[in-house]
């Protein structure tokens, strides 16, 4: 920062806020990055499930009363019909955030073929793999889930 | 002493990590919840039921995953949210940088402190 007083009058366009309203491509790219609200908010959900776990009472054979603090959150926060209506819609921004942001891989990450040429590697193969890795993260977290129960 | 090499490299890393987490392993975590909500668990029957959650937070590996994933998520939406405010027509001040990095920090230190202590107490 400049210690002297600045006498530039920077022109500044007026743009309305929703600009983007007016394009759908634009409306696209507002709502990609929109996602990350859906995201934000599975975060605090799980934040809170974690904040109502630390809240019960962790002895060897608990009760009900024990827990009340967890089963709340699984029951009566997560059962909610309004949180399970977001969390279908956090599922859907979060599969458009996915396609979005694997789209963007190749062109972003730039891989070479090897040390010795300028050629990249091939789009198909990077989307391969993040999709890949969608797959089995989502087989490893289901079987985790559902294995434990 | 201010630095001349920037910070924003860090900032950009969480994001894109966060990227890749909330795109590769969040759709399965909301796959998870909903089919929790279904199921109403109890201390030990249905999906996510107290016994179940207790296992997966008193194991180190279990409740690092989680960690990582609410980290890298929360820094991911706070980054994308503070670099689409300029979109929004908002000119961002450093009050504006504060704030969302700031919940971002706040938030992966809730998570980090709950789950050490969770650790803590099953241990």
């Amino acid at each position: 920062m400049s210690e002297v007083k600045s006498y530039r009058k920077p022109y500044t366009p007026k743009v309305e806020w929703n600009w983007w309203t007016k394009v759908p491509y634009l409306t696209r790219y507002m709502v990609r990055e929109g996602t990350c609200f859906m995201a934000l908010f599975v975060a605090c959900e799980l934040i809170l499930g974690v904040f109502l776990f630390a809240m019960c009472n962790l002895v060897e054979n608990p009760t009900e009363a024990d827990v009340a603090p967890y089963l709340w959150w699984v029951n009566s926060f997560v059962g909610n019909p309004i949180v399970m209506l977001l969390n279908l819609a956090a599922l859907g921004a979060s599969l458009f955030h996915a396609v979005t942001f694997f789209a963007l891989m190749p062109k972003s990450m730039r891989v070479f073929m090897n040390k010795n040429t300028t050629d990249l590697v091939p789009d198909y193969f990077m989307l391969g793999g993040c999709y890949g890795a969608l797959a089995g993260a989502t087989v490893v977290i289901l079987v985790v889930a559902f294995a434990t129960m | 002493m201010h630095s001349p090499r920037s910070d924003e490299p860090i900032y950009w890393l969480l994001f894109g990590a966060g990227g890749m987490v909330l795109g590769i392993a969040i759709p399965a975590v909301l796959l998870v919840l909903l089919a929790a909500g279904f199921s109403s668990p109890t201390i030990d029957a249905g999906l996510l039921n107290f016994n179940q959650v207790k296992g997966l937070l008193g194991n180190w590996f279990m409740s690092l995953c989680l960690f990582g994933t609410i980290f890298l998520v929360v820094w991911h939406a706070c980054h994308r949210i503070y670099h689409t405010l300029h979109d929004l027509t908002v000119h961002v001040t450093k009050l504006h940088w504060f704030v969302f990095y700031g919940l971002a920090a706040a938030l992966s230190f809730a998570a980090l402190a709950l789950q050490f202590l969770i650790y803590c107490k099953l241990f």
